[in-house]
């Protein structure tokens, strides 16, 4: 459909004519198209698909398997989270089926019955004896270790699960309460919301203000800790505070899998940009072992390493690790200046 | 500019005059990768995507009959793939299944001072959080002209759409981005 325009058919007319200028050609300055125009300048610069990515994915293609990448985690996040909301909401529909047992006795109405009427009917309408009085379950405090939450109710009670179902359905339930999160439960959330605010609202600064109520509250004893250290770091790079970010890298035992090989040659970048280039060194080091994959971790330590190297003064590391780099990534990001740099 | 950079080489069409999946792959895989990763964003896995663009290719070809031409076809392809990959990423988030690639992105400097560098991606982010505020047909063809530096009458072969609709579409593209830059902005300060 067409939208509306302001000024009617000369807007259109106007609206036909031709773009000559592009707002990314535009040099730097005050007015809204300069500002978009360097915006849109930044964006522009995407890097060439590399050759190796290019045969990678043509190989896919020869093998005619449908490559189905990583997808199966979030397909299997979304049944486990439709089965949970199935649960829970056949558990509360249960409950208030069962909410008769416990409602409030009913007003006594006097009904005048019939000699003959049945006994049962009578039952009825007399109010059932009225619910013990049960002194209502401590509050939960808001700080509730994830260990506590996580032991068996059962454990507490000491009783059997056949006993404990049996003793259920024999007594009254106790009045409907609102039902406490677990500590994990409540962690989680607040370190979702605190992954919303970064990656979807893209407000690095109120996701810092949550991952510090997530440690305010579970200290450092939450069982989400170390997502939680993954989140802050990104959130503290994104806000170019840089040295607060590699304060929490330097605190942390990083491994050579996974998420820790990323935020290992962050550390060693970090590092390296602040000047430590021994500490830097031994970063890059680690992981450029042996058995490192060629990936753009390897890519990125390769070349951090070499001008960790030319810092130090190591010009003849610095040039062989360019001359490997240029052997193992071609058409890697830094290729063009590894080829300036050592004048190929 | 030219429609198809430099790094296309020519298609051999094969003996019933449609070319063969390896021969489309040869000649456009850099430029459908080149779209794909401007059309789907600073998150995509562009590998996955020109990949799941080729088995797209490879599916649809024999009935490819040669009436659009073939970067027509493949961009068309294309923008498919990267709508819905968008759409799946929005998605995907809630779950932080892209964890690992968006640490890599968000930590990845291209040299040592990743002061620039960063700076970068935040202005990239902050654009395609703009342009995704488009509706779709503003958005690419504002990023086909102003990312992939095409002409109007390039965009227009590669779209399908009348060199006047780019023109149109372009101006309220233009219009609409000047308007949710400034609205982000102020949200953000």
């Amino acid at each position: 459909m067409k939208e509306p325009t302001a000024r009617g058919s000369q807007t259109d007319a106007d609206e036909r004519t031709p773009i000559r200028d592009r707002w990314s050609a535009r040099p730097s300055g005050d007015s809204d198209e300069a500002l978009a125009g360097a915006l849109l300048r930044s964006a522009a610069v995407v890097p060439p698909f590399p050759a190796k990515n290019l045969a990678e994915v043509a190989a896919r293609l020869r093998s005619r398997e449908r490559h189905v990448p990583r997808k199966w985690t979030w397909q299997i996040a979304i049944a486990v989270g439709l089965l949970l909301f199935g649960g829970a909401l056949s558990a509360a529909v249960m409950h208030i089926l069962r909410r008769p047992a416990v409602s409030p006795p009913a007003p006594v109405v006097p009904v005048s019955m019939p000699a003959s009427a049945p006994a049962r009917r009578a039952h009825s309408v007399v109010a059932p004896p009225p619910a013990p009085v049960l002194s209502p379950e401590p509050e939960p405090s808001p700080i509730v270790r994830a260990e506590e939450t996580h032991a068996p109710r059962l454990a507490h009670s000491g009783g059997t699960p056949e006993s404990a179902a049996a003793k259920a359905s024999l007594e009254p339930l106790p009045p409907a309460a609102p039902a406490s999160p677990s500590a994990l439960a409540q962690e989680s959330r607040l370190l979702a919301g605190a992954i919303h605010k970064l990656r979807q609202e893209h407000d690095p600064g109120q996701a810092l203000a949550m991952l510090d109520e997530h440690r305010a509250r579970f200290e450092a004893k939450g069982a989400l800790e170390p997502e939680a250290n993954v989140t802050r770091i990104e959130a503290l790079l994104r806000l170019g505070r840089h040295d607060q970010a590699l304060g929490l890298l330097d605190g942390l035992a990083l491994t050579r899998a996974g998420v820790g090989r990323e935020m290992l040659v962050a550390r060693a970048e970090l590092r390296a940009e602040k000047g430590r280039s021994a500490a830097a060194l031994n970063d890059f080091n680690s992981l450029l072992s042996a058995d490192a994959p060629p990936d753009v971790v390897s890519e990125r330590a390769l070349y951090g390493r070499a001008t960790c190297r030319a810092q130090i003064g190591d010009g003849a590391g610095a040039r062989a690790d360019l001359e490997d780099y240029l052997t193992r990534f071609p058409t890697g990001r830094f290729a063009d200046r590894a080829r300036t740099l050592i004048g190929k | 500019m030219t429609l198809v950079r430099s790094d296309a080489t020519p298609v051999i069409e094969s003996r019933s005059g449609v070319p063969d999946l390896e021969t489309l792959y040869r000649a456009h895989a850099p430029t459908v990768a080149r779209w794909v990763a401007k059309l789907a964003g600073p998150l995509a896995d562009v590998d996955d995507l020109v990949h799941e663009i080729f088995l797209v290719v490879r599916r649809r070809l024999p009935e490819f009959r040669g009436d659009a031409k073939v970067t027509t076809w493949l961009y068309r392809i294309t923008e498919r793939v990267a709508q819905e990959s968008r759409r799946k990423d929005r998605f995907r988030r809630w779950f932080s299944r892209a964890r690992h690639v968006e640490i890599e992105r968000s930590l990845a400097p291209s040299h040592l001072t990743p002061v620039d560098e960063f700076e970068r991606r935040q202005s990239t982010e902050t654009v395609y959080r703009i342009l995704d505020q488009l509706p779709g047909k503003y958005r690419n063809v504002l990023i086909l002209f102003e990312l992939e530096e095409l002409s109007g009458e390039d965009i227009a072969t590669l779209t399908g759409l009348k060199p006047a609709t780019v023109w149109v579409h372009l101006h309220r593209a233009r219009a609409r981005f000047i308007a949710e830059m400034k609205r982000d902005s102020g949200r953000r300060t």
